[in-house]
C-alpha cells in the first residue's frame, strides 16, 4: 500500500517543506487563502464562539440604536393606522409608492443568500464557504421583513383576513387569477424553503456549539442539533439532503422574484406591461442581494473581528460576482428600455419623457449608481480587495437599486394612460420613517442572529480545509483541491 | 454474553483507516462500528461502505405527492365549491395553475427530503449516544459495539494505532434508540395538523358554529314579503304613490288657504309651463307638445282627487312623472289648485 504522508497528522498540521524559499510560499498562500491555512478546530471554533457571546458597550449601543429605528417604524405604522393611508403622499395614481418599493426590495436581496449557498454549492465553488450563511440570513431576514409591507399597505390592517382563504365568512375565495396570491404562495414556499435549507447546513455548527458552550446556550443547541455526532451516515444523508434542497430551492428563488415582477408585468399599466420584467427583476434582486451580503460580510468582519474566514480572496469573488451582475443588470435596463423606445407607444413615449425632465435627477443618480460605479471601479483587484472601497461601491448599488424599484413603482404609475390623471408623488413622513424604521429592524434581527448562531459555517470551512493541499508543482506551491468522492 | 461500547479517539485519517481495517479483520460487523468526525469523509476515504441514499426518494416523493395534493384541492376543487367567474375564464385556468402546483410542489419536495433526513437518522435522539465533544474539535471518534470478548481485542487495535483516549463502557448504557423518536414527530404532526385542520374544518363549513350574527343570518324581510310593519317615528317616509288593493296612496290635504297658495306657486313652477297659467294648455311648451290637456274641463273635474295625484305623480302619456319634482303633500296641494282652477275661471 502507497504511503499516504498527507494523512500521518491531522489536516491542520501539515509540516511545512524543508526548502526555505518553498516554506515561504507556503506561509504566502496560508496567508491568502482560507482553506489552506487550516488551524486546529478547536482553535477557529472558539474564535467563533467568542465572537458569538462577547456583548460589549458598542454591541448594546447599537441595539439601542437600531430598536430606536424599529420603535419607530412601529409607531408611525400605529399612527398610520389610526390616522390613515391619507397622511401619506400615496394618490389616486400613485397608489403604490415606497411600501411596494420595500417590498421588492427586501424580497430583492433575499435572492443572493440562496444562490451563493444553494448554485455556488452545486457548482462546487469554494469561496462560498464561510459566506453561504452570511448571506442565507440575509435571505430569511428580508424575506420576513418583505412580509411586513402588504400589511403595512394594507391600512386597515385588521381586515387582513379578507385575504386569507376563510369563505365562510364572506362566500369568497380568494382568486388564484390574481398575481398578487401567486406572489404570497411563492414567497411562503420561498421562506419555508430557505429556512428549512439553512437549518440543515446549521445542525452539524450547532452541534458544535452544543459541545463548547454552557448554560442556556448548550441546553437550546442542545435541542435544536437533535443529537446530532457527525457519523458518516449523517454526514452523508445531510450532503444528499442539501442537494436535494439546492436543486429544488434554485428554481423556486427564479419563481418568487418572477412572480414579484408579475405583480407588475401582470398589469396594463404602461412600462410595466412586459414580457421581459422576469429575468430582468431577477437579474436586479442578485445584483441588489449580492451588494448586501457584501456590506453584511464587511461589518461582520470589523464587528465580530472575523478577520481569519472572510479575506481578500473572499470580497475578491464577490467583487467580480458584483461585476458580472451588474453587466447583466445593463444589458437587461437596455433591453427594457430600447424596445420601449422602438414601441414608440404614446403612453410610454411620456414615462420615457418623464425620466429625463421630472425624474431625471433619479433616473440619472440610478444609472450612476448601477453602472458607472460597479463598472467603472470593481475590475482592479486593488478596488475588490479595499474593504471600504468595497463598501462605499456595495451602498451605492443598494441606492441605484433602491432608486430603480421607486422608478418602476411610483415613477411609471405617475404616467398612466389618462393624461389627467398624471400626478407626481412625493412621499410624507409617515413612509420615510416606516422605510428607514425597517432598515434599522433588518440589521437589529441581524445583530442579533449573530449572537444567537454561528454566523460563519464552521463545518463548512473545516470540510473545505480538510479538502485542500499544497503541493509542490515545479519550483511552487500551488493549493489545490481534492474532491474525494 | 454482555456486550461493551468503546470510543477511540483518533487525531488522524491514517491512524482511522488502519484501526477500521483491522477491525474488518476481526470480523467485527460493519453495522457495530460509527466513525464519527467534526467534518465529512467519503466512505471510501475511510474504506467503508457507502451510505444508502435511497431511501430518501420515497420521501421526497411522498412530498410531491402531497403538494401535488394540496394545490388541486386550492386550483380545482375550491373554485367549484365556491366559484367565482372571472372575465369568461374556465374555474382553473392553466397559467395561474401551473404557477400554485409548482411552488406546492417544490415546497412539498422539499419539506419531504427534510422530513426524510430526520426520520432516518432518528432525530431528534432522546436516549445517551456514545460521544466525545472533542470530535467536533478535530478528533476522529471511532465506536464499537462489541461483546466482553471481541472488546478487549478492540481495546488492543485501539491501543496499537495509538489512540489519544479510549472510553469503555457497558453498553446497556446505551440503549439503541428505539422507535420512541417516531412517537415525538406523530405528537408533533398531531398538534400540527389540527392547528391547520382546526381553521378549515370552520372553512369549509364542515363544523358550522354559529359565531356570531352572519349578515345571511341576521332577521330580515325579504322583498315585499310578510306584513309591512310601522315606520317608527321620525323615520325617514318611504316616498311616492303605493296604492295597493285599492287602498289611497295617502291621505288628500285639505284645500286650505295656505294649500292652495302653496299650490299655485307649485303649479307655476311646474305645470303651467304647458298646462298655461290659468290651466287653458296654452304655456309656452305647447308648441311641442299641442296635446297637453286643458285642465278646466269636465273630464278633469270629473276625474278623483286620487287619479290626478297618480298623473302628477307618474305621469301620463307625453307628460314625464314628477315625483322627484313635488313631495307627497305638495303634489297634493298642487291637486287642490289644480281644482280651483276650474272655479277661478268660472
Amino acid at each position: 500500500m502507497l504511503e499516504s504522508s498527507a494523512d500521518r497528522t491531522p489536516y491542520w498540521q501539515e509540516p511545512l517543506p524543508e526548502d526555505d524559499e518553498l516554506a515561504q510560499q507556503v506561509a504566502h498562500a496560508r496567508d491568502e487563502h482560507l482553506l489552506v491555512d487550516a488551524r486546529p478546530p478547536a482553535e477557529t471554533n472558539s474564535l467563533m464562539f467568542r465572537a458569538m457571546t462577547r456583548t460589549g458597550p458598542l454591541f448594546w449601543l447599537m441595539v439601542l440604536g437600531l430598536g430606536g429605528l424599529t420603535f419607530a417604524l412601529f409607531a408611525t405604522w400605529v399612527i398610520q393606522m389610526f390616522y390613515g393611508l391619507g397622511i401619506t403622499g400615496l394618490n389616486r395614481s400613485v397608489m403604490w409608492g415606497p411600501y411596494i418599493v420595500n417590498l421588492v426590495f427586501f424580497i430583492g436581496i433575499g435572492h443572493a443568500g440562496t444562490f451563493i449557498s444553494a448554485a455556488l454549492r452545486l457548482m462546487r465553488m469554494d469561496f462560498r464557504r464561510p459566506i453561504a450563511r452570511l448571506a442565507e440570513t440575509v435571505t430569511l431576514f428580508g424575506l420576513a421583513l418583505a412580509a411586513l409591507f402588504p400589511l403595512i399597505h394594507l391600512g386597515r390592517v385588521w381586515k387582513v383576513y379578507y385575504m386569507f382563504p376563510i369563505p365562510t365568512q364572506r362566500e369568497l375565495w380568494p382568486n388564484f387569477r390574481s398575481p398578487l396570491l401567486w406572489d404570497a404562495t411563492a414567497i411562503t414556499a420561498y421562506l419555508i424553503g430557505s429556512t428549512l435549507f439553512m437549518y440543515t447546513a446549521l445542525i452539524p455548527d450547532l452541534a458544535t456549539a452544543r459541545d463548547h458552550l454552557t448554560g442556556w446556550r448548550k441546553r437550546l443547541y442542545g435541542a435544536l442539533s437533535l443529537g446530532f455526532r457527525g457519523t458518516e451516515s449523517e454526514w452523508s444523508r445531510l450532503e444528499t439532503l442539501s442537494n436535494i434542497l439546492s436543486y429544488i430551492i434554485i428554481p423556486v428563488m427564479f419563481s418568487v422574484h418572477t412572480i414579484v415582477s408579475w405583480d407588475f408585468a401582470m398589469a396594463i399599466q404602461p412600462g410595466w406591461h412586459s414580457t421581459i420584467f422576469g429575468p430582468f427583476f431577477i437579474v436586479g434582486a442578485l445584483f441588489s442581494g449580492v451588494a448586501a451580503v457584501i456590506i453584511v460580510m464587511i461589518i461582520v468582519r470589523k464587528a465580530m473581528r472575523m478577520g481569519y474566514f472572510l479575506r481578500e480572496e473572499h470580497f475578491n469573488a464577490m467583487g467580480i460576482f458584483l461585476l458580472i451582475l451588474s453587466l447583466t443588470w445593463v444589458y437587461f435596463y437596455f433591453n427594457e428600455y430600447i424596445v420601449t423606445w422602438y414601441g414608440n407607444l404614446p403612453a410610454e413615449r411620456a414615462i420615457l419623457q418623464m425620466l429625463t425632465t421630472d425624474a431625471s435627477p433619479l433616473f440619472y443618480l440610478m444609472l450612476f449608481c448601477n453602472i458607472i460605479v460597479p463598472l467603472g471601479t470593481l475590475w482592479s483587484r486593488r478596488v475588490r480587495t479595499s474593504l471600504p472601497a468595497m463598501l462605499v461601491i456595495a451602498v451605492f448599488v443598494q441606492i441605484g437599486m433602491y432608486l430603480e424599484r421607486v422608478l418602476i413603482v411610483s415613477g411609471f404609475l405617475s404616467r398612466n394612460e389618462l393624461p389627467f390623471n398624471w400626478i407626481n408623488y412625493t412621499p410624507n413622513w409617515p413612509e420615510i420613517l416606516i422605510t428607514i424604521g425597517t432598515f434599522g429592524f433588518m440589521a437589529l434581527l441581524y445583530i442579533l442572529w449573530t449572537r444567537v448562531v454561528p454566523i460563519i459555517p464552521l463545518w463548512e470551512v473545516h470540510e473545505g480545509q480538510s479538502r485542500q493541499r499544497l503541493p509542490r508543482i515545479g519550483r511552487a506551491i500551488v493549493p489545490t483541491r481534492t474532491e474525494p468522492h | 454474553m454482555a456486550q461493551e461500547v468503546l470510543l477511540g479517539l483518533f487525531d488522524n485519517l491514517e491512524a482511522t483507516t488502519a484501526v477500521l481495517r483491522d477491525l474488518e479483520r476481526q470480523n467485527i460487523p460493519d453495522r457495530n462500528i460509527e466513525v464519527m468526525s467534526n467534518v465529512p469523509y467519503a466512505p471510501k476515504v475511510l474504506g467503508r461502505r457507502p451510505t444508502r441514499q435511497w431511501p430518501f426518494l420515497p420521501f421526497v416523493l411522498a412530498g410531491v405527492l402531497g403538494g401535488l395534493a394540496i394545490a388541486l384541492f386550492i386550483v380545482v376543487i375550491t373554485p367549484r365549491l365556491y366559484p367565482i367567474i372571472v372575465g369568461g375564464q374556465p374555474l382553473t385556468p392553466f397559467p395561474p395553475s401551473a404557477i400554485i402546483v409548482f411552488e406546492f410542489v417544490a415546497l412539498g419536495a422539499m419539506a419531504g427530503g427534510f422530513i426524510g433526513f430526520l426520520l432516518q437518522n432518528r432525530y431528534p435522539v432522546l436516549v445517551r449516544q456514545m460521544y466525545d465533544p472533542r470530535i467536533s474539535e478535530g478528533y476522529i471518534g471511532v465506536a464499537v459495539r462489541a461483546d466482553d470478548q471481541a472488546a478487549d481485542s478492540v481495546a488492543d487495535i485501539f491501543a496499537a494505532h495509538n489512540a489519544h483516549d479510549v472510553v469503555r463502557e457497558d453498553a446497556a448504557r446505551y440503549p439503541v434508540q428505539s422507535r420512541r423518536f417516531l412517537a415525538f414527530w406523530a405528537g408533533l404532526a398531531v398538534v400540527g395538523l389540527l392547528a391547520l385542520l382546526a381553521p378549515l374544518l370552520l372553512t369549509y363549513n364542515i363544523i358550522d358554529i354559529p359565531w356570531f350574527n352572519q349578515m345571511r343570518e341576521s332577521p330580515s324581510i325579504g322583498f315585499q314579503e310578510g306584513p309591512r310593519r310601522a315606520a317608527p317615528a321620525e323615520s325617514i317616509p318611504i316616498q311616492g304613490p303605493v296604492l295597493i288593493n285599492g287602498q289611497p296612496a295617502t291621505e288628500p290635504l285639505p284645500a286650505s288657504e295656505e294649500s292652495l297658495q302653496r299650490g299655485q306657486l307649485l303649479y307655476e313652477v311646474n305645470c303651467a309651463i304647458c298646462h298655461g297659467m290659468q290651466g287653458n294648455a296654452d304655456g309656452s311648451m305647447t308648441k311641442y307638445f299641442p296635446e297637453a290637456p286643458v285642465l278646466t274641463t269636465d273630464r278633469v273635474s270629473g276625474m278623483a282627487d286620487q287619479e290626478i295625484f297618480m298623473i302628477i305623480t307618474l305621469g301620463r302619456n307625453r307628460m314625464p312623472s314628477l315625483a322627484e319634482n313635488l313631495t307627497v303633500n305638495e303634489t297634493w296641494d298642487v291637486v287642490n289648485y289644480v281644482r280651483a282652477l276650474r272655479e277661478a275661471g268660472q
